[in-house]
C-alpha cells in the first residue's frame, strides 16, 4: 500500500492549491463582468469551466483508487 | 548496446534500412503537404497568424502536434519508465487557469489586435516595459527551441551509428552534430511555409501522432501478453497518477506542480506565442475558447497516454525480461528502444517519423512565433525609430517584412541550436525543461497576470518586477539555500539544485516586488515630483540609474555576500520604481482601457470600431458575385441581413460553406448597404483574393459583432 505522501496528499494539494487559483479566476471573471451571465453563450461556458474542474478531480481520484485497490 | 560511465545502458544503430526509407518518404510527404498551403500567405498577417479564419476543430487538432511535440515522447517516456503513470500529471493539471485564459487573456489579445506579447506591454504600460518584455520573451522562446532541438537530437541518436567513415576518416556522430543537421531541415521548411502551412501540417500530424501513439501502446501490450499481465507487472507506486509528494528531487509532485502546473501552464497558455498564434488564427474568440477547452479536456489526457506509454511498456518489459530492456536503460532512449522491440521494420520507421516530425512541428511553430516577435518588437520599432517606415504600409513594405521574417527564422534557428549547449548536461530532457520553465517564466507570468487583472499595476511595478525580480532570481541561482524556505521538504540536489520548486521561489519574489511597488505608487509619484522640481533632478536620476546598473552587475557576477545582495536589490527596487515614474508618462485611465479584464467589452468595441451589436442571428448560406468596389464591404439583401440580425457597419465572417475546409477559404469583412437580391452577396476583388473562394460553391455568412 503506497504511503499517504504517494497517494492522497498530492491529490489534496493539487485540487486544494490549484482550486484556490481556479476559484480566484472564477471570482475575477465574474466580478469584472468579463463573463456576462445574462448571455446564453457565457452561461454555457461557465458550466463548462466548472465541469472541467470536477472532471479532472474525478479522473485523478478514479486513477488513484484503481492503482491502490485494483 | 553499451554501458556508459553513468551506468546507464545506451543504444546505437537501432532500426533497419526499411525504417529509414519510410522516414524519408514521410518527411517528403509532410513537407510537400505543408508547402501547398504556403499560397495562402499574402501578407505578414497571413504568414504569422493564418489570417484569423479557422474553425475550432482544425486548431484543436493542430495543437495536438504542438503540445505533444513540445511535451515530447522522449521526456515523458523517460519519466514513465522511471516513475510510471505519474508521467501523465503535467498533461492533466492545466485547467486551473482556464477561467483566466478563456475570459481574460484570449479576448484581450484578439480584440486589441495585438501581434505579440511585448506589444501588449507597450499598450498597457510603456515602450520601456515592451523593450524588457521582448528581451525576456526572446530568451524564453529561444530556450524553448533549444529544448526542442535537444529532444530531437536525443530521439534520433539511438537510430544512428556511433560514427561513420568519409574519405577514409572516421567521424563520430555527436548529439550536437545531429542537432545541427536537424536544425537545417527544420529551418528550410518553416522559412517557406508560414503559419497556414504549419497549422495544416500539424493538423495532419496530430491525427498521425494519436494513431501512432495508441498503435504503439497496443503493440506493447500485445508483446507483454495482454493488459492484465501488463497491469500486474507494474509495482503499485508505478500506477499512481501523481508522483510522490516531495521525493526524489529529480521527480516529485509538489515541485512539478509549481514548475509545470503553475509556471508551465500559465507560460504555455499565456506566454507561448506559438500556441497563442494558433488561438488567434481561429475565426472568433468563441472558436478559440472551444479549441482551448476541447484541447485541455480531451486531447491532453489522450496525449498523456500517447507520449508516456512506451515508458510504461518499457518498465513492464524490464520487470519480465531484463535481458531485453535492462532496468538501467537510458531513460531518454526508452521510447526508441521500446518502439523498436514491439514494432516490425517499417512500422518502427513510421512511428519514429511521426515522433520526429511532431517535434519538428513544435520547433517550427516556435521559430515562426519568435520571428513574429522579432518583426513586431524589434524590426518595426527600429525602422520607426530610424524613420524608414511610412505611416501607410505599402505592399513593398510587406514584402520586405516577409523577407526579414524569413531571415529572422534562420537566425533564430541558429540561436536555438546554441541554446542546446545550456541544457545538454541535464540527466534527462524532462529535468532540463523543468529547470528552464522554472527560471524563465515567472517574471513574465507575474507581469502578464497582474497587468491583466489589477488595474493599479503600474509601469514602475512591471519594470521593477523585470529588473529586481530577475535580480532576486539570480540570487537563487547563485545560492540555492535562499530557496530552501519554499522547498516543501524536497532534498537539494547539489548538481541541479531545486530544478522544479525554484519556480515557487521565483514566482514569489517577482510577485512580492510587483505588489510592493504597486502599493507604494503614491510615494513614488511624490519622490518623482520632487525630482522634477529640483534643478539637479535629471542629474540625480542619471546617477540613480547608474547605481541600479552597478547593483545589478554586483548580483549578476555574485560579487558580494548574499545578505548584502538582497538588501541592495531592495534599494534598487525603490530606485527603479522612482526613476520609471520620473521618466514614463502614464495615464492609468487611458492605459487600462480595453487592456484589462475589467474592460473586455470596451476592447470588443474598439476592435469593431463602433457600437456592439450582440443580438444572436442566424448563420446563412448563399451565392456570391464579385462587384468592383473599393470599400472593404460585403453587400447582402435586406432579408438576409434581417435573418442575421445585422446592421450596416457590423462585422461579418464569410467562408466556403464546405465544413471540411475548416475556414481555410474565408474572409472577414463589413456589412455594406443592402440590396434586394435574397440569397446573394456581393464581395470585392480583395475579399475574393483573401478568401480564395471557388466559383459555384456556396458561402456561409455569420455576423460577428
Amino acid at each position: 500500500m503506497p504511503s499517504f505522501f504517494n497517494s492522497w496528499l498530492p491529490f489534496i494539494y493539487l485540487y486544494g492549491v490549484g482550486g484556490l487559483f481556479f476559484l480566484l479566476g472564477i471570482i475575477l471573471i465574474r466580478k469584472s463582468g468579463a463573463i456576462d451571465m445574462k448571455k446564453k453563450r457565457h452561461r454555457y461556458w461557465y458550466k463548462v469551466i466548472i465541469f472541467g474542474f470536477f472532471y479532472f478531480a474525478l479522473l485523478h481520484a478514479i486513477l488513484i483508487i484503481a492503482a491502490i485497490y485494483w | 548496446m553499451e554501458t556508459g560511465g553513468n551506468l546507464q545502458t545506451t543504444f546505437h544503430s537501432i532500426g533497419s534500412s526499411t525504417d529509414w526509407i519510410v522516414m524519408v518518404i514521410y518527411f517528403i510527404a509532410i513537407m510537400l503537404f505543408g508547402s501547398y498551403f504556403g499560397k495562402y500567405n499574402r501578407s505578414t498577417k497571413d504568414f504569422f497568424f493564418g489570417g484569423r479564419r479557422f474553425a475550432w476543430w482544425l486548431i484543436a487538432f493542430s495543437i495536438v502536434a504542438t503540445g505533444v511535440g513540445s511535451h515530447s515522447f522522449v521526456k515523458y517516456s523517460a519519466k514513465g519508465f522511471e516513475h510510471g503513470f505519474s508521467s501523465t500529471m503535467t498533461y492533466i493539471n492545466d485547467w486551473f487557469f482556464i477561467p483566466f485564459f478563456l475570459f481574460g487573456w484570449l479576448p484581450i489579445i484578439v480584440y486589441t489586435k495585438i501581434r505579440s506579447i511585448p506589444e501588449y506591454f507597450e499598450k498597457r504600460f510603456s515602450p520601456s516595459a515592451r523593450f524588457l518584455a521582448t528581451i525576456l520573451l526572446l530568451f524564453y522562446m529561444v530556450g524553448y527551441i533549444g529544448i526542442g532541438f535537444l529532444t530531437l537530437g536525443k530521439a534520433v541518436i539511438p537510430m544512428l551509428p556511433e560514427s561513420f567513415t568519409l574519405f577514409g576518416s572516421t567521424i563520430p556522430i555527436t548529439l550536437m552534430g545531429a542537432v545541427v543537421v536537424i536544425a537545417i531541415i527544420t529551418g528550410i521548411y518553416i522559412t517557406f511555409g508560414g503559419q497556414t502551412a504549419v497549422i495544416f501540417t500539424d493538423l495532419l500530424q496530430g491525427f498521425i501522432l494519436l494513431f501512432a501513439g495508441f498503435f504503439l501502446f497496443f503493440l506493447g501490450i500485445s508483446y507483454i501478453g495482454g493488459f492484465d499481465v501488463f497491469w500486474n507487472l507494474l509495482p503499485t507506486e508505478w500506477k499512481m497518477p501523481l508522483a510522490h509528494f516531495n521525493d526524489p528531487s529529480s521527480f516529485n509532485f509538489v515541485g512539478i506542480f509549481w514548475q509545470d502546473g503553475v509556471a508551465g501552464s500559465i507560460g504555455f497558455l499565456f506566454m507561448n506565442m506559438g500556441l497563442i498564434m494558433r488561438f488567434m488564427a481561429t475565426k472568433s474568440v468563441n472558436e478559440g475558447r472551444k479549441a482551448a477547452a476541447f484541447n485541455i479536456l480531451f486531447m491532453l489526457p489522450l496525449s498523456a497516454i500517447v507520449v508516456g506509454n512506451a515508458g510504461w511498456v518499457g518498465k513492464a518489459i524490464s520487470v519480465s525480461s531484463p535481458d531485453v530492456v535492462p532496468p538501467n536503460a537510458s531513460p531518454d532512449q526508452i521510447f526508441v528502444v521500446v518502439a523498436n522491440i514491439v514494432a516490425t521494420p517499417g512500422v518502427f520507421g513510421f512511428i519514429m517519423a511521426a515522433l520526429t516530425a511532431a517535434l519538428m512541428s513544435t520547433v517550427d511553430t516556435l521559430i515562426n512565433a519568435t520571428a513574429a516577435i522579432y518583426i513586431n518588437d524589434v524590426y518595426r520599432p527600429l525602422r520607426k525609430f530610424f524613420k524608414r517606415s511610412n505611416e501607410v504600409k505599402t505592399s513593398k513594405d510587406d514584402k520586405r517584412e516577409l523577407n526579414a521574417a524569413r531571415y529572422a527564422s534562420a537566425v533564430i534557428t541558429t540561436l536555438g541550436v546554441l541554446a542546446v549547449l545550456a541544457f545538454k548536461n541535464f540527466p534527462t530532457v524532462y529535468e532540463a525543461h523543468g529547470y528552464f520553465h522554472s527560471t524563465l517564466t515567472p517574471p513574465l507570468v507575474v507581469a502578464i497576470f497582474l497587468g491583466l487583472f489589477w488595474k493599479k499595476f503600474s509601469p514602475a511595478a512591471v519594470i521593477s518586477t523585470f529588473v529586481a525580480g530577475v535580480a532576486l532570481m539570480i540570487v537563487g541561482l547563485h545560492d540555492p539555500t535562499v530557496i530552501s524556505p519554499f522547498d516543501h521538504g524536497i532534498e537539494m540536489n547539489e548538481n541541479h539544485p531545486y530544478s522544479y520548486i525554484r519556480a515557487l521561489y521565483n514566482t514569489f519574489v517577482c510577485l512580492a516586488i510587483a505588489v510592493l511597488v504597486t502599493l507604494t505608487t503614491n510615494k513614488q509619484k511624490e519622490l518623482a515630483s520632487r525630482l522634477r522640481k529640483s534643478t539637479n533632478g535629471i542629474r540625480i536620476t542619471y546617477a540613480l540609474t547608474g547605481a541600479s546598473i552597478v547593483i545589478f552587475a554586483l548580483v549578476l557576477f555574485d560579487i558580494t555576500p548574499v545578505e548584502l545582495q538582497i538588501v541592495l536589490i531592495l534599494v534598487m527596487t525603490g530606485i527603479v520604481a522612482v526613476i520609471t515614474t520620473y521618466f514614463v508618462k502614464y495615464d492609468q485611465e487611458k492605459h487600462i482601457e480595453g487592456l484589462t479584464v475589467w474592460s473586455v467589452n470596451k476592447a470588443k468595441e474598439m476592435f469593431k470600431g463602433s457600437k456592439l451589436n450582440d443580438e444572436e442571428g442566424e448563420v446563412i448560406k448563399l451565392n456570391w458575385k464579385v462587384k468592383d468596389h473599393k470599400e472593404d464591404t460585403a453587400h447582402f439583401s435586406k432579408s438576409d441581413m434581417k435573418r442575421m440580425k445585422a446592421n450596416v457597419g457590423d462585422l461579418v465572417y464569410l467562408c466556403d460553406a464546405r465544413k471540411i475546409l475548416g475556414g481555410l477559404k474565408s474572409v472577414h469583412t463589413v456589412f455594406g448597404e443592402p440590396h434586394d437580391e435574397t440569397g446573394l452577396v456581393y464581395i470585392n476583388n480583395e475579399s475574393l483574393l483573401n478568401g480564395q473562394f471557388v466559383e459555384g460553391k456556396l458561402l456561409s455568412a455569420e455576423k460577428e459583432m
